[in-house]
């Protein structure tokens, strides 16, 4: 007896495959619905936040400067009488406009609350609607019409879209009977299921006429039973139509039409049945069964297909359509059958019987595909054709078998069993056969099979590696097994070759999102660190806010070179200066007139209305029209740094690079404030300034790709005024939010 | 095929849902049955199935259409389901050290007899937890030694002795269904 190791027995698991039970896909729809919601909840959430952050930490420090700056002019209130007049109306002003805008917003409260119970009543309707529709797809419609005469028309239609039915059944039944002694008659039967998804129970969709034509004239029927787009997770999914038709003479024509499409089935079994008895003594009888099944997945057991058909014609033209269309129907367990049966009955006339069976990429990994198609004819005499089809197209069978079968009482019987080799070959069973004449024997039978097989080099490659691996595989497995499991190794080869540590990185480099672009708002402080002084005081920081974009480029896994546009004022604040307002020179003394000329600093702002004098000097002025005040200067600036940045920590979702570089800056607006006054413009500001700057972002990944990130930052200015001192530091602390790409 | 693939995989990168069952259609049975390899129990396999294909669908453009997708896949599942094993692994017993003496057992060949895939899976997923990790990680996935141990963070001798522990469980199981048809 032969040898073998553990690893050798078990190799035969290497590529086990079992179904997964069909309710999991929902369940892992379900979840792919989950998250999105979740995620875009949170990254509207972040960023809502860091925009109130960083709103709020700049009110916070504005709020603190100012009021240092109002305990310094306490010391000079009563010099200052007429600003401070014009400060309270402005204060007055500002809190009647802040009144009334409070009161808009209470008016428009109400209308907020008003809206509100429409809304209410609108989904008090859906629920309504949801009920309706409940309500309709379980109606049952039946009408008996007895006429003696004339034209009758009845059409019966059962119509349930977009149904959702929990618990038991969804059936809809389309019934008729008729009994029509002469004359024309129209009978129609419909029964249509648009999106409708029924997860527990059984999904019935049933067509039945019965017709009785005692005499004469033309007899049309048509029943259809459409099911679009069907989910039926649980048992069973059934689609009826029957119909059975007695005319005495006449023409008759039978439509019979079963049409499925996207229909999901995974538990138990997936039916279309289309049955017609059709007993015509004489005359024409056409009979057109038809059932279509477009994109079916049945995963657990069986989906048939049936066509069934009794014709009885004692004479005149017979003809019997029966099509069994099956196009990407996807049954993994047991089996798909697909039944085309008919027994025709037919006394003298013509008589044509068409069965087809066609069925287009069906894929049944596990066990059996079925194709019958099944006729008998008893033939007394006449032209009789008879044509007998099975067709599979692009079939993918990985189980067992596969089984055309096209017998017919009285023929020969062809049978194909085909042992598939390659998951890529088409197979095609096709049986043409023309009986002739006379009683029961058909004489004539004609059988041609064509089998193509496509990639025969990779049968030939796979049926080698099989050698390699197949010493112990015959006992466990079969022969077709153990070349899928050559072709999966083969599959696998490539898969579980271990990366090298550097083709990994110079992966990550490739693969990994190499652009980014990031939006910022934030606070900056302009920061005295030299002991500069303006006009004998000491420059104080001021509190600005700043606010930009950025590109950042990666170069690889841990250096990027960053630029883009930021907004960013640059500001100080000089305490206690001492000046003297020209615009009340008619007070003026002789002593005022010559502190002006001679004692007065050199002019700051563009407005010369005001007379700066530095506190060195200010002692040998001795006038009363010397007033003290704060003087505040900002620079705007519209700034596009050029950055370089390193990685220094990333890990997981987190990340922490350092970046430094310089920036080029262009004035855009430049103000100085004397105790509230506008002064104009600094005249001393250059219009473009240069500077360098050191950060460090701390990034965490809030959604797939972005980031939210906190930055603190120092600025260095270089150039800010020509020829008067001024803050050049600026510390900074950005919020913000990227999207690499 | 590949053609038709390629499409489903674009349908899926566009979060197309009629991709995305295509996709799942194609490659469920192969990737369960990996999971239920992997899994003691069935549930579990059913809980790690549903999270590493949520995780397919979502890093699907990730995929750079170079080598195979089913072993893209392949990998994104045994990792989902070796991080899973991690997390329960305080629930089980593990044998970290390796010693030669008692871990070292010469392999014995058996005679060759036709076992169903259904018994044999049966075997594997009786094995403890880390035993069955390694069994699969070595025999299934072909990983070495050292690969294995990177993976699930234990030393090389752990994960040898861990598979030759496996193994002599199997060897007993085989043995015994050998000596149950003889008699």
């Amino acid at each position: 007896m032969k040898k073998q190791k553990i690893e050798d027995i078990f190799s035969s698991m290497e590529n086990f495959s079992s179904v997964p039970p069909p309710e999991l896909w929902a369940q892992i729809e379900e979840k792919l619905e989950k998250p999105k919601k979740k995620k875009r909840a949170i990254l509207w959430w972040s960023a809502a936040a860091c925009l109130l952050l960083g709103l709020m930490l700049n009110s916070i420090f504005h709020l603190n400067n100012t009021s240092g700056i109002k305990n310094i002019n306490s010391n000079s209130l009563e010099n200052n009488s007429v600003v401070l007049d014009s400060k309270k109306n402005n204060l007055e002003k500002n809190s009647t406009i802040s009144t009334k805008e409070n009161d808009n917003t209470l008016k428009s409260d109400p209308n907020i609350i008003v809206e509100s119970p429409n809304e209410l009543a609108d989904s008090s309707d859906d629920q309504n609607q949801l009920e309706n529709s409940n309500k309709s797809s379980k109606n049952k419609s039946n009408k008996s019409i007895l006429d003696p005469k004339s034209n009758a028309v009845n059409k019966n239609q059962a119509v349930a879209e977009k149904t959702f039915i929990s618990d038991d059944k969804n059936a809809l039944n389309t019934d008729t009977k008729y009994q029509n002694l002469k004359d024309k008659k129209a009978n129609s039967n419909k029964a249509v299921a648009d999106h409708q998804f029924a997860p527990a129970k059984e999904n019935l969709i049933k067509n039945a006429s019965n017709n009785e034509d005692s005499k004469n004239s033309k007899n049309r029927t048509v029943n259809q039973a459409v099911a679009e787009k069907s989910f039926v997770p649980a048992k069973e999914n059934l689609f009826n139509t029957d119909s059975k038709n007695q005319t005495a003479t006449g023409k008759n024509r039978t439509v019979n039409q079963t049409v499925a499409e996207k229909s999901f089935v995974p538990t138990k079994e997936n039916l279309f049945n289309t049955d017609s008895n059709n007993q015509t003594a004489t005359g024409k009888n056409r009979t057109v069964n038809q059932t279509v099944a477009e994109k079916s997945f049945v995963p657990a057991k069986e989906n048939s297909f049936t066509i069934d058909s009794k014709n009885q014609t004692a004479t005149g033209k017979n003809r019997t359509v029966n099509q069994t269309v099956a196009e990407k129907s996807f049954v993994p367990a047991k089996e798909n059958l697909f039944n085309t049966d008919s027994n025709n009955q037919t006394a003298t006339g013509k008589n044509r019987t068409v069965n087809q069976t066609v069925a287009e990429k069906s894929f049944v990994p596990a066990k059996e595909n079925l194709f019958n198609t099944d006729s008998k004819n008893q033939i007394a005499n006449n032209k009789t054709k008879k044509t007998n089809q099975a067709l599979a197209e692009q079939k993918i069978s990985f189980g067992k078998q596969d089984q055309f079968n096209s017998p017919k009482k009285q023929l020969s019987n062809s049978i194909f069993d085909e042992q598939l080799l390659s998951k890529n070959n088409k197979n095609t069973a096709f049986n043409t056969t023309n009986p002739v004449l006379n009683g029961a024997e058909n004489t004539v039978s004609e059988s041609k099979t064509t089998q193509k097989s496509k990639n025969t080099a990779d049968e030939k490659f796979i049926a080698s590696t099989q050698k390699d691996n197949s010493k112990f595989n015959n006992a466990v497995l079969s022969k077709k097994d153990s070349v899928q499991l050559a072709e999966l190794q083969n599959l696998e080869k490539g898969i579980i070759v271990p990366e090298t540590k550097e083709e990994k990185e110079t992966k990550a480099v490739k693969k990994g999102e190499k652009w980014a672009v990031a939006v910022f708002a934030g606070i900056a402080n302009s920061e005295n660190y030299k002991n500069e002084k303006t006009l004998g005081n000491v420059n104080d920081s001021k509190q600005t806010s700043t606010y930009g974009v950025k590109t950042k480029y990666k170069i690889n896994k841990r250096w990027a070179v960053a630029s883009g546009f930021k907004i960013n004022e640059l500001g100080q604040s000089v305490a206690n200066v001492s000046y003297m307002s020209a615009k009340n020179n008619v007070f003026f003394t002789i002593g005022d007139n010559y502190a002006a000329q001679n004692l007065a600093a050199a002019p700051i702002a563009t407005d010369s209305n005001y007379l700066l004098i530095p506190a060195n000097t200010k002692e040998a002025v001795s006038s009363s029209n010397i007033q003290t005040g704060n003087l505040d200067q900002s620079l705007r600036y519209i700034e596009m740094p050029l950055e370089v940045s390193y990685s220094v920590f990333n890990k997981n979702k987190a990340s922490i690079n350092l970046n430094t570089g310089g920036f080029v800056g262009k004035l855009i607006s430049n103000q100085v404030i004397l105790d509230g006054t506008s002064l104009g413009q600094n005249v001393n500001a250059n219009d473009y300034v240069y500077g360098s700057t050191l950060s460090s972002t701390l990034q965490y990944q809030v959604y797939k790709k972005t980031n939210v990130f906190v930055e603190p930052a120092v600025n260095y200015y270089i150039n800010p005024l020509n020829s008067q001192s001024f803050n050049q530091f600026q510390w900074g602390l950005n919020f913000g939010l990227n999207v690499s790409f | 095929m590949k053609n038709d693939l390629e499409k489903y995989i674009k349908l899926c990168i566009k979060n197309d849902r009629e991709g995305q069952l295509k996709i799942y259609q194609l490659f469920s049975p192969v990737l369960y049955g990996i999971c239920l390899k992997y899994m003691k129990n069935e549930d579990d396999a059913k809980d790690v199935f549903q999270e590493a294909f949520v995780i397919v669908f979502q890093k699907i453009s990730q995929y750079k259409f170079e080598g195979s997708f089913e072993g893209w896949l392949k990998r994104i599942f045994i990792n989902k389901l070796i991080e899973t094993l991690n997390k329960k692994k305080k629930e089980s017993f593990f044998l970290d050290v390796f010693d030669p003496d008692t871990d070292f057992v010469e392999e014995e060949e058996l005679d060759i007899i036709p076992i169903e895939q259904e018994k044999l899976l049966e075997y594997i997923r009786d094995l403890p937890d880390q035993y069955r990790t390694v069994f699969n990680l070595y025999v299934f996935e072909k990983l070495k030694h050292k690969e294995i141990a990177e993976l699930l963070k234990i030393s090389e001798g752990t994960s040898k002795s861990n598979l030759n522990r496996a193994k002599h469980i199997l060897q007993k199981k085989i043995l015994s269904i050998k000596n149950f048809k003889t008699a």
